[in-house]
């Protein structure tokens, strides 16, 4: 039989708890789940790049004459609320593709699905407990976790942003890299807010399916009400109140950085964290 | 009691409830707000240096309990107190010094055992990292498997080293036996002599007393969330009383025997008088002795019988006996 030869130390006062850990990992938690979740991460971030370079491929093709003679035709409230008027054109194609269809669509069902499962998916299975039960207090715990979803989608956001900029120009396109950029950071704050908002759901409740729920129905609110309220005579005040329209409503793609959408943004991702974490703080784990 | 005394005496509790409650929101489907009264006033106390065992049928609290002790659950009224603070208050600083094994270890993950052993030390600093290799070897665990493939007692196993991995000076586990094998449960039984020799504190759960008697020198059973026995393992034997069958030569009146004091559970059958018997034997063998004995066997109940005695009663019934036995056994 084996001898344990280790001794027992004598309990240290945990002073190194926040600092300096002892084999120097810091964010143990977030590199956790980001180590777990590298496959998939890999995965979406090939295909939305895949994607995207596919769309883009088909844009020469959509920029002749006959496109526009076939869009002419169309009623003007579908033309504009889908975005289609500005098909032609290098921002209006992306727009009416990738970024305010295909990647929202995509970026979403991953962000909301790992908003859910990062808290309370992970509850609910019972593989927190571990975690919970060490030395890391719930509001380190959740924000590491956030912290990880944040940087999850960021990377997807990087890929299919590179593949833009990189194939816009090549395509001749006539979108400034900024104004890509510009997109590109509302894509990621867009959906992440929506993934928050399902985060912090699962995070107040513990649970998953609720979470995931919200989180699906305000994107769907988010969008249809953008939607109806550009098609709509009167509706400016539906894509005023969707995140969606704080989104796009400023045509990042050719006007840059929507501030006050932008903003708006970043601030629905705090208000969402901070009750999710007040909530978390306070209520039982895993019943 | 001096207040010195008491003091001295409150530094050396680990861990201590009193009137303990915890409701659980229950009944979600049926759109009631009822609740679950899952503990009902525990009062606990566990000492410094001392294996505890918490014994208690399916549903009784004993999980519960232990997840408040965690910080997992938050109680609904009472005072919980580990390692001299409240679980909430204590937080990380106090779980840095506590080893737990969940009672429903869930593990999922394409990350292999290793990996996730890695982790958790990292969670706590680093400390322990270099158990991680011994104590798995100890425990024969396949450090290279993917979690999710392992079987029940090789996670149980997992779960029973992470718990050991940083020397904890006080050790929670829930049903640490559930799914090892008897030879593991042995080893297992080791590293519990190991911690306490250096100095840990012990406070397990299980639904039989047979595999904590062993090392526990107390032994608290609760039940419907009350604590309706506590004792020391030695008090609980003499508690478990002697199995006694006498043999007569001629046939024997039942009521001669029935209001014997600390004989019980009287059985005659023509020429035998079987019953249970609790201290001292004097009493009966007087009463024996006018007649003629043919036949005299006594046997010490095991301790699971007695256990079994504190499953099978209604609990209200059980504060009024155990009171009652409490007092003669002592
Ligand atoms: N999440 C929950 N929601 C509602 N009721 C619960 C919940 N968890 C436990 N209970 C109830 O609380 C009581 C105590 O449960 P607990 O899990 O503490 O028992 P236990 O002693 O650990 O049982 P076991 O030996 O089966 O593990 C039981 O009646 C149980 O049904
Ligand atoms: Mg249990």
């Amino acid at each position: 039989m084996a001898v344990d030869t280790a001794a027992r130390t004598p309990t240290p006062a945990p002073a190194d708890r926040n600092g300096a850990r002892a084999d120097g990992t810091r964010l143990p938690v977030a590199r956790w789940v980001l180590r777990e979740q590298r496959r998939s991460l890999t995965l979406w971030a090939i295909s939305l790049a895949a994607i995207t370079a596919m769309y883009l491929a088909f844009y020469p093709s959509m920029a002749t004459d006959e496109m526009e003679a076939v869009m002419a035709g169309l009623p003007e409230a579908l033309m504009s609320g889908m975005g289609w008027d500005r098909i032609a054109t290098g921002s209006g194609y992306l727009e009416s593709t990738i970024y305010g269809l295909l990647a929202p669509a995509l970026l979403l069902v991953f962000g909301i699905a790992a908003g859910a499962r990062l808290l309370a998916g992970h509850e609910e299975d019972g593989s927190l407990e571990l975690e919970g039960t060490a030395p890391v207090s719930r509001r380190q715990l959740l924000l590491e976790r956030f912290a990880a979803l944040t940087f999850g989608l960021f990377v997807l956001c990087a890929a299919l942003g590179v593949a833009t900029l990189v194939l816009a120009p090549a395509l001749g396109m006539e979108v400034t890299s900024g104004n890509i950029l510009a997109a590109t950071l509302g894509l990621w704050l867009f959906v992440l807010a929506m993934a928050t908002v399902s985060f912090a759901v699962g995070a107040a409740t513990g649970r998953r399916a609720l979470a995931l729920g919200v989180g699906a129905g305000l994107a769907v609110f988010a969008y249809m009400a953008d939607t109806i309220g550009e098609m709509m005579a009167g509706g400016d005040w539906l894509s005023t109140i969707s995140p969606f329209g704080w989104y796009l409503g400023g045509d990042p793609l050719t006007q840059g950085v929507d501030g006050a959408g932008y903003a708006l943004l970043a601030g629905l991702v705090v208000v969402a964290l901070l009750a999710g974490l007040l909530r978390f703080e306070r209520r039982d784990l895993g019943v | 009691m001096t207040t010195t005394s008491a003091r001295a005496a409150a530094a050396d509790v680990v861990i201590r409830t009193a009137g303990l409650i915890k409701d659980y929101r229950s009944a979600r489907r049926g759109r009631t707000t009822g609740h679950v009264r899952a503990l009902d006033g525990l009062d606990l106390e566990v000492r410094r240096g001392e294996v505890f065992g918490f014994l208690g049928p399916n549903g009784a609290g004993k999980s519960t309990t232990i997840r408040i002790l965690l910080d997992q659950l938050r109680p609904t009224a009472g005072y919980a107190e580990v390692l001299g603070a409240t679980p909430a208050a204590g937080g990380p600083a106090v779980r840095a010094r506590i080893g737990y094994l969940p009672g429903e270890l869930a593990m999922q993950g394409r990350e292999t055992a290793g990996d996730l052993l890695e982790h958790l030390v990292r969670l706590r600093g680093g400390r322990g990292s270099g158990r991680i290799g011994p104590l798995a070897e100890r425990f024969g665990l396949d450090l290279t498997k993917p979690i999710r493939s392992l079987s029940k007692g090789n996670k149980q196993k997992v779960g029973v080293i992470q718990a050991f991995l940083h020397a904890p000076e006080l050790l929670i586990l829930d049903e640490p036996t559930s799914g090892l094998d008897p030879l593991l449960q042995q080893e297992f039984l080791a590293m519990v002599r190991e911690a306490t020799a250096d100095g840990a504190t012990v406070f397990m759960s299980s639904h039989v007393l047979s595999e904590v008697e062993i090392i526990a020198e107390r032994v608290a059973i609760v039940r419907e969330g009350r604590i309706v026995d506590l004792d020391d393992v030695a008090t609980l034997r003499h508690h478990a009383g002697q199995q006694v069958a006498l043999r007569f030569a001629d046939p024997i009146r039942a009521d001669e025997f029935a209001e014997i004091p600390g004989v019980e559970d009287v059985e005659v059958t023509d020429h035998t008088v079987r019953c249970l018997l609790r201290g001292e034997p004097d009493a009966l063998l007087k009463a024996a002795a006018a007649h003629h004995v043919v036949r005299w066997v006594a046997e010490d109940r095991e301790l699971e019988d007695l256990f079994l005695d504190f499953y099978r009663v209604p609990a209200g019934e059980l504060h009024a006996e155990a009171e009652e036995v409490v007092v003669h056994g002592r």
